[in-house]
């Protein structure tokens, strides 16, 4: 048998890891797994996941690693920034630790310019909890808490949180949005909010959309569809803010 | 004004009473706009029955305290509109003279005196280079009061150590030292023509002010 | 890192102050914290001096980032602290859960306040409850509650080391009086007093490299399994229990004999040891007890107060409605002494209140 090929950063022991099958986190780790990799920085990221589905990433990598609560992941990764500076700290979660619960954290942390790396995925929906409405939800979108499709007269409209984190960081943050359909892509930003924070620029945030088959409840080619047809029409994909060079749109 | 908790409300109600027995009409202002402990407020009643007048918030008007942050006495802002002796208390913070701004005409004032009141056993001013350093950063200083002690641990050596380094201090600094303030139940110990700026004693009113 | 206060000297100062100055000296190397009265002078103290000194600050956003942040920075291997009251301390509950649940050696001050809700910024001991068991968890910490500006000194240096040696959460309970009332207190370095500071270490972030020379760390603190969880908390439990005899602290004076014992703790327990005096001098027997850990709890101390002093009677005075009273009620359990109770909510009290109760109920 021949195993699959795999970042060294991966943590071999905790594979095949625990996501559903069509769920985009596996795509977003390992281009972060393939990230660390190439800017050989394994050693020094201290890696921290939320509670919801990126919760199932707590021992993903070969990083040390520490999970939190719900939303809380950000002031935990400023804090161990705050006490070792050294240290490459990453925050990964959902959409609704992100921009719910945990909204007051990433906005100051970003007004602050705190340099920690925050990865968010977007998938349009509460996953672990059962498929609840999150802030990204569609208009008209069907989750469990809007069994008629979100109304945007009752709930708002969905959270668009790279144009506002771009809105309240200085030019040295870096701010992207990244889709799991463009792998190359995907990683290239995540390497780059690495890297701003390696040189020690600013807050680096990338939202990442990504697929829910198992709440969509949407066959594969189904899943692809929402994913390119409806959630990258709502949320333009590219660099908001990029010291690094010139931002790709 | 003064280090938090060097003694300046109790030097301003001291100085107050005193004005007042020689017959002066007084005005005592609260111009802390913070602290619920150990400001003229929770005195309030007691003070004005020994006829001062004073522009502070009693308990009861105070709502929020700190919660509401603003809180500063209308009353206050214009103190200076007032006839006969104005004591300002300046209450917390790192701002120092600048909470003069507040006042109405302050600035303009050719009859304002700014006295800085220094504890020596105050960690930020426990020595000389400290007590220069504090009372540079107030901005303007007409004038200093040695108000060293420890409550009822004060001892006569204490007194004579602690404001002999702040009459140095101040010497360095170019300011007048007012006086000594000692505790009048420790008259009886110190002999006041060991220093060389007059010695007062006073009664302490405060302990009686925690809120 | 530079010697704090030097010279042992007597200093004035406020309780706030005096935190900010011990957990100097105790060698605390940041500080999360956010504006509440009545704590913000320690915040106001230790942003002064931090920079002297070489340490950090952060304000932030709220009470759960003060929380959350103070425990990422404990995981990187720094001695970080917080302070907070009321309404402050419940939204820290979620953080100090974490710090439960992942033995991470926080301390917290607590300066209580008048509630429920924001009830007062002044005055009160109303989080004791919170303070001793609150979040979704058992109660695995250790509260001291302090009663002198002294204590509070002391205790915020000693409660660092507890808190690194034993790895629970530490949290000194003061109140709004002892947070701004000033009065003299010696302060020194800790080891010039023979007090060797534990020496804090990384959780994450450590030395080596991963696959080579060492294993990542994973740090979790959710379990897919009841009975892991079960596994979980009872190790934290026995632990806890073991840990109990070597931390718990009292204060008793005048039990031997004493007809009835005046129960208090913290600021309140001043005015129960001058009133215990004055009874005394009036030919009533009563005897102080003070519990200076009110987690854990010196139960066994107390009991055997009761035992050797034959006291027909306890009386509990506090200035909560019943939170001393409660976790006395629940430790003394089996114990058939009548325990009454002095219960002034959001109000200072003085010896004359406790000397009229005793007398009303002798």
């Amino acid at each position: 048998m021949v195993a699959p090929a795999m970042p060294k950063s991966w943590y071999v022991p905790s594979k095949p890891h625990k996501f559903c099958p069509g769920c985009g986190h596996g795509i977003t780790l390992k281009a972060l797994g393939e990230a660390i990799d190439e800017l050989d920085i394994q050693n020094k990221v201290v890696f921290g996941c939320d509670i919801g589905c990126s919760l199932l990433a707590w021992n993903f990598f070969a990083c040390d690693s520490t999970q939190t609560h719900h939303g809380r992941t950000t002031p935990v990764m400023v804090g161990i920034k705050r006490a070792r500076p050294e240290l490459i700290c990453v925050g990964y979660m959902g959409d609704g630790g992100g921009y719910s619960i945990g909204s007051q954290h990433l906005l100051n942390s970003a007004v602050r310019n705190e340099k920690i790396t925050v990865i968010l995925i977007n998938n349009t929906n509460y996953g672990m909890t059962g498929g609840q409405m999150a802030p990204t939800t569609l208009p008209g979108q069907i989750t469990e808490t809007t069994p008629y499709g979100r109304d945007v007269e009752v709930t708002g409209y969905p959270t668009k949180g790279p144009e506002f984190i771009a809105e309240i960081t200085p030019e040295n943050a870096y701010v992207a949005r990244a889709t799991v359909s463009k792998y190359k892509q995907l990683k290239r930003f995540i390497k780059n909010a690495l890297r701003n924070q390696e040189q020690g620029n600013g807050f680096s945030f990338v939202e990442v959309l990504s697929t829910c088959p198992t709440n969509w409840r949407t066959s594969a080619e189904q899943t692809w569809h929402f994913l390119e047809d409806k959630m990258e029409k709502y949320f333009p994909i590219g660099e908001l803010k990029n010291p690094l060079g010139k931002g790709e749109k | 004004m003064g280090e938090y908790a060097s003694g300046k409300s109790e030097m301003a109600v001291n100085r107050a009473i005193e004005l007042k027995n020689k017959g002066h009409s007084v005005t005592l202002v609260d111009l802390d706009t913070v602290e619920p402990f150990y400001t003229l407020r929770p005195l309030k009643k007691k003070l004005e029955e020994k006829g001062l007048n004073l522009i502070a918030f009693s308990r009861e008007e105070s709502f929020g305290l700190g919660e509401t942050g603003a809180m500063l006495n209308p009353r206050a802002r214009w103190a200076l509109m007032h006839e006969g002796d104005i004591i300002l208390d300046i209450g917390y913070g790192v701002n120092g003279a600048r909470t003069l701004n507040l006042v109405e005409g302050a600035q303009e004032s050719k009859e304002l005196k700014v006295i800085a009141v220094v504890n020596y056993t105050r960690p930020m001013t426990n020595s000389r280079e400290k007590i220069k350093e504090y009372i540079a950063s107030l901005g303007r200083v007409d004038a200093v009061i040695a108000n060293t002690h420890l409550a009822d641990e004060t001892t006569v050596d204490l007194i004579k150590q602690g404001n002999s380094e702040i009459i140095k201090a101040a010497e360095e600094l170019g300011i007048p030292v007012d006086y000594i303030a000692v505790e009048e139940r420790l008259k009886g110990l110190i002999n006041e023509e060991n220093f060389k700026v007059p010695v007062k004693f006073i009664k302490r009113y405060m302990p009686d002010a925690i809120w | 890192m530079q010697k704090v206060v030097g010279d042992p000297r007597k200093a004035f100062i406020t309780g706030n102050e005096a935190v900010a100055w011990a957990a100097l000296a105790a060698k605390a190397e940041i500080m999360f914290g956010y504006p509440i009265t009545p704590q913000n002078e320690v915040m106001h103290y230790w942003t002064r001096l931090a920079p002297k000194y070489n340490r950090k600050f952060l304000q932030t956003e709220d009470e759960l980032s003060a929380g959350f942040t103070t425990c990422g920075a404990i995981q990187a291997g720094k001695k970080a602290f917080t302070a907070t009251a009321g309404p402050g301390n419940v939204l820290m509950q979620e953080p100090f859960g974490m710090a439960e649940a992942m033995r991470l050696p926080l301390l917290a001050v607590i300066q209580q306040r008048g509630g429920p809700s924001s009830g007062t910024v002044v005055y009160s001991q109303q989080e004791v409850t919170l303070t001793t068991f609150g979040g979704n968890g058992e109660g695995h910490r250790i509260v001291y509650s302090t009663s002198s500006h002294q204590e509070i000194f002391d205790y915020v240096i000693k409660g660092f080391n507890t808190a690194w040696k034993y790895r629970f959460p530490v949290f000194v309970l003061g109140d709004g009086y002892q947070a701004k009332m000033r009065e003299p207190l010696e302060m020194y370095d800790p080891e010039d007093r023979g007090i060797e500071m534990v020496k804090p270490y990384a959780l994450v972030g450590l030395d080596g490299r991963i696959g080579e020379t060492r294993e990542p760390q994973h740090l979790c603190n959710i379990y897919s399994l009841e009975e892991e969880l079960y596994e979980v908390v009872l190790k934290i439990a026995g632990d806890y229990d073991a840990m109990t005899p070597e931390v718990v602290e009292y204060e008793e004076k005048e039990c031997e004999d004493a007809d009835i014992i005046v129960v208090s703790h913290g600021v309140v327990s001043r005015a129960a040891d001058d009133a215990v005096k004055i009874l005394r001098s009036q030919g009533i027997k009563a005897g102080y007890f003070r519990p200076i850990t009110l987690r854990p709890f010196p139960q066994k101390q107390l009991r055997e107060a009761l035992a050797k002093s034959g006291a027909g009677k306890i009386l509990i005075a506090e200035s909560s409605y019943g939170q001393l009273e409660r976790l006395t009620k629940q430790e003394l359990y089996g114990e058939t002494v009548p325990i009454k109770s002095l219960l002034m909510p959001g109000v200072g009290i003085v010896d004359s209140d406790i000397v009229n109760k005793v007398k009303s109920i002798m």
